[in-house]
């Protein structure tokens, strides 16, 4: 069994979803106007990856081999399908926010690539470890990139306005392209960082 | 595993029959309360338009004051709601407006005084513009600017007309002008529509 430290640092950095696999960013685009959504979208698709790859590693003995996609994909849509639900139920607003988004967390690759590369492979315990933790990477871009867009589109930040009167909103921002940019951006950032540390690793090991 | 012919079958059928219960049980145990929560924003929204809508948001106050002062009649394939005070004279009525925003469709509802002549108010039951931009349509900023807009001198349906235009009597949303213009555009027909059906112009 991996150990927990491990599974988090590779979903939240060394094999980041987003940052790293670049999947699920269809999503990572539509949502990351405002930070609200990001975050609800967020906790959604941690909730929703973190239990359907606990299901899909419970089962995973008695699941013949070649009907596990459907099966997967079956287990996915339930969660979903619960999530959806309970936003219609109790966050009325939120709901209307999302939108169809919700929907598609069904499609969101990060889910199946970690319920096939991981969880079809590892005790349900480290499975949902991570599956939190592919959804909490995913999660923390989105924050990142709706962070800035909602700076510089609407001067606030989760709503509260930030920047005065004096700053002129740039539309841009709220307009699907500023993700283009803020993703590629955050991509090369992370990416130029992570080659820095590979680096001093072999470095490291060369000296020692 | 050996693979056998009726195993992933039968499999298949049972996880899918457990996930379709806990889905239906779900749907049932909560169904009340989506249907409860999608009215109380009609409600909400409706008397907003009427402007009496409560100073608390109470839920059960606000379905209270619907229930008290609003009446509905079917129009078409939607209803208008009307708008009762407590003497029980008609105030004024609210008139679905309906039609083609931008990216989806725009529902609505627009409030007019029983005399025809002044807009009470505007709100949005559904839209799908983008947000920030021409999703700005529900927020008080633009929809505030028709209350109490006077119709007595319009001509040729032109009811909603933005400024800088002559006659212009409210302000667009910047940056989003074809959300701006498919607005005005199905409150023009809309209302058109409804005052020729009333006969009383």
């Amino acid at each position: 069994m991996d150990n927990p430290k491990k599974i988090f640092k590779m979903g939240l950095w060394e094999d980041n979803p987003v940052l790293v696999q670049i999947i699920g960013i269809c999503s990572a685009l539509a949502v990351t106007n405002l930070m609200m959504n990001s975050l609800i979208m967020g906790i959604g698709l941690i909730f929703v990856t973190g239990l359907s790859s606990f299901t899909v590693s419970s089962i995973r003995t008695f699941t013949p081999k070649h009907i596990r996609m459907m099966v997967q994909v079956l287990i996915i849509a339930a969660y979903v399908i619960i999530v959806d639900i309970f936003l219609k139920a109790y966050m009325p607003e939120m709901s209307k926010a999302l939108g169809p988004y919700v929907g598609l967390i069904i499609t969101n690759c990060i889910i199946m690539g970690r319920a096939e590369a991981y969880a079809q492979q590892n005790p349900p315990i480290p499975s949902f470890l991570d599956g939190v933790a592919s959804g909490m990477g995913y999660t923390l871009v989105l924050l990142l990139i709706a962070f800035f867009r909602e700076l510089f589109g609407f001067g606030t930040v989760f709503g509260i306005k930030v920047l005065g009167d004096w700053w002129t909103p740039w539309t841009i921002m709220i307009m699907p392209p500023a993700a283009f940019f803020l993703l590629a951006v955050a991509i090369w950032v992370s990416k130029t960082i992570q080659d820095k540390e590979k680096d001093e690793k072999k470095g490291q090991v060369v000296n020692s | 595993m050996k693979k056998s012919f009726s195993f992933p079958i039968i499999f298949m059928i049972v996880i899918t029959a457990f996930f379709t219960f806990i889905l239906a049980f779900l749907n049932y145990s909560t169904a009340d309360k989506i249907a409860l929560n999608q009215e109380i924003d009609l409600s909400r929204k409706i008397l907003y338009i009427f402007d009496i809508l409560p100073e608390s948001d109470n839920p059960k106050e606000i379905v209270a004051v619907f229930q008290d002062r609003i009446e509905s009649t079917p129009y078409g394939d939607h209803e208008i709601f009307i708008y009762k005070d407590e003497a029980g004279e008609i105030q004024g009525y609210a008139v679905p407006v309906n039609g083609p925003g931008l990216w989806g469709s725009v529902e609505g509802y627009i409030g007019i005084s029983s005399d025809y002549s002044t807009v009470l108010g505007l709100d949005f039951i559904s839209h799908s513009e983008t947000p920030g931009l021409g999703g700005r349509i529900s927020e008080d900023d633009y929809k505030g600017q028709f209350r109490g807009l006077d119709l007595s001198d319009v001509v040729d349906d032109n009811y909603i007309i933005y400024r800088p235009a002559p006659g212009g009597n409210v302000d667009a949303i910047a940056g989003a002008t074809l959300t701006s213009k498919s607005v005005s555009k199905l409150i023009n027909e809309d209302l058109g529509h409804f005052f020729r059906e009333g006969g009383n112009r």
